[in-house]
């Protein structure tokens, strides 16, 4: 692999899963699990850290294996890859942090059902190189983890008035605070918002070029 | 080609779950003592929390005042704080169904069993920010100085807003499935309590 041959495969990777082709607001996957951590920022980053890890992991293996896996028991083994991982990330923080794990109780384990993951696997990392596959599996990551984490800061904020656990000089004291921010509701309220705001924004990408 | 051939998906299946599984078997093995010393040291600390003890202390002095200062009782279910031979306060562990997964917690109460002192949960898996908000002290602080009330309901949790018997504290706005099975849970695990030793003098 030639660095000129690569280096603008891999901005190109790093750009579409940050932005271009976004897994929360352009492809609308791994929807359940923006709904379900965003309502506080500590429990959202430590989420957005293992999606990452096991996305970026899952890649690899599924792609370092694609030529031994047998096209018709494919997903079988993208679901086991993923499983490892997942209860490797999860017996992992019940050993070195309890205190997280019982924080995030069952959301750990359902990383595993995390469209995210499934939809990178099948779509790039089966038919592409390991290296690109990491790349890609990390940066769709990173790409879900932003706006996860801009969608838990306006949750916290609204509705607790608070930052990692932190009281927020204002939202602390005078803001009354909206409680359905924290609760379901807000969940699909902010998601919207974001996804329209994310959208609008590449509209008006598309008409400038 | 060979992974074409019908035998080999499932061979291939076998080898690649058979490698995976004992990797993770392994890792279990590794953490196994650590998890189990975590879920100890949790359930050591609701304990030493409910008695005002667990306070600015590192694991291993939680540990020790543990060892130090609490005594079991043959039926499991409560533990003492001796002051020499004097009862400084029960600790009574309920457990039970929560909304997602069994809410495990201790009752601090006092040597006179009227009183709680506080309450402090181990174990819980509700929802973080609704559910979970059981183990804040926003909630948790309600319970101290509540007098027990009948054998069958000793304490109750109402809604927000309602008015409060000295029994009573109030629901968590959000979490009503997480606070109807603690109230349940916790009557449960009272009222045994409360009946096996009721008459019988603090030793």
């Amino acid at each position: 692999m030639s660095p000129n041959g690569s280096a603008p495969l891999t901005k190109q990777i790093v750009i579409d899963g940050l932005w271009r082709n976004n897994p929360v607001f352009r492809q609308v996957l791994g929807i359940c699990s923006t709904l379900a951590v965003t309502n506080l920022v500590l429990n959202t980053l430590v989420m957005c850290v293992s999606l990452t890890l096991v996305l970026a992991a899952s890649c690899l293996t599924v792609s370092l294996l694609r030529h031994f896996t047998p096209r018709n028991i494919r997903m079988m083994v993208q679901t086991l890859i993923i499983a490892f991982y997942v209860v490797i990330v999860d017996l992992a923080l019940k050993a070195y942090w309890p205190e997280m794990s019982s924080n995030l109780g069952p959301y750990v384990g359902l990383i595993i059902t995390n469209c995210i993951i499934m939809g990178r696997c099948e779509a790039f990392a089966g038919s592409n190189p390991p290296v690109p596959s990491l790349i890609d599996g990390f940066f769709n990551g990173l790409g879900y983890s932003a706006l996860l984490l801009a969608i838990a800061m306006f949750r916290e904020l609204l509705g607790m008035g608070t930052f990692m656990g932190y009281a927020m000089p204002y939202f602390a004291t005078h803001w009354d605070k909206w409680i359905i921010m924290v609760m379901p509701p807000g969940a699909f309220f902010t998601l919207a918002g974001v996804i329209w705001l994310c959208r609008s924004i590449k509209a008006k990408e598309a008409k400038g070029s | 080609m060979i992974r074409d051939k019908p035998w080999f998906a499932v061979v291939y299946m076998f080898c690649v779950t058979a490698f995976f599984s004992f990797i993770i078997i392994g890792f279990a093995q590794v953490t196994k003592d650590r998890v189990k010393a975590n879920e100890q040291l949790a359930f050591e600390t609701a304990v030493l929390e409910v008695f005002d003890l667990a306070e600015g202390k590192t694991p291993p002095q939680i540990h020790q005042t543990f060892v130090d200062e609490i005594r079991k009782e043959d039926d499991g279910a409560y533990y003492v704080r001796l002051d020499g031979d004097k009862v400084q306060g029960f600790a009574v562990v309920v457990r039970g169904k929560g909304f997602w997964a069994p809410i495990e917690g201790v009752i601090g109460i006092s040597p006179d069993r009227k009183t709680i002192l506080a309450i402090a949960f181990y174990e819980q898996n509700e929802t973080p920010g609704l559910g979970a908000e059981i183990t804040k002290p926003a909630f948790g602080n309600q319970f101290e100085g509540l007098r027990l009330g009948s054998k069958e309901r000793p304490i109750g949790i109402k809604p927000f807003g309602a008015e409060l018997a000295d029994n009573e504290v109030h629901a968590i706005s959000g979490a009503t499935q997480t606070c109807t099975r603690l109230e349940t849970l916790i009557n449960n695990d009272l009222s045994k309590w409360l009946a096996g030793t009721a008459g019988e003098g603090v030793k």
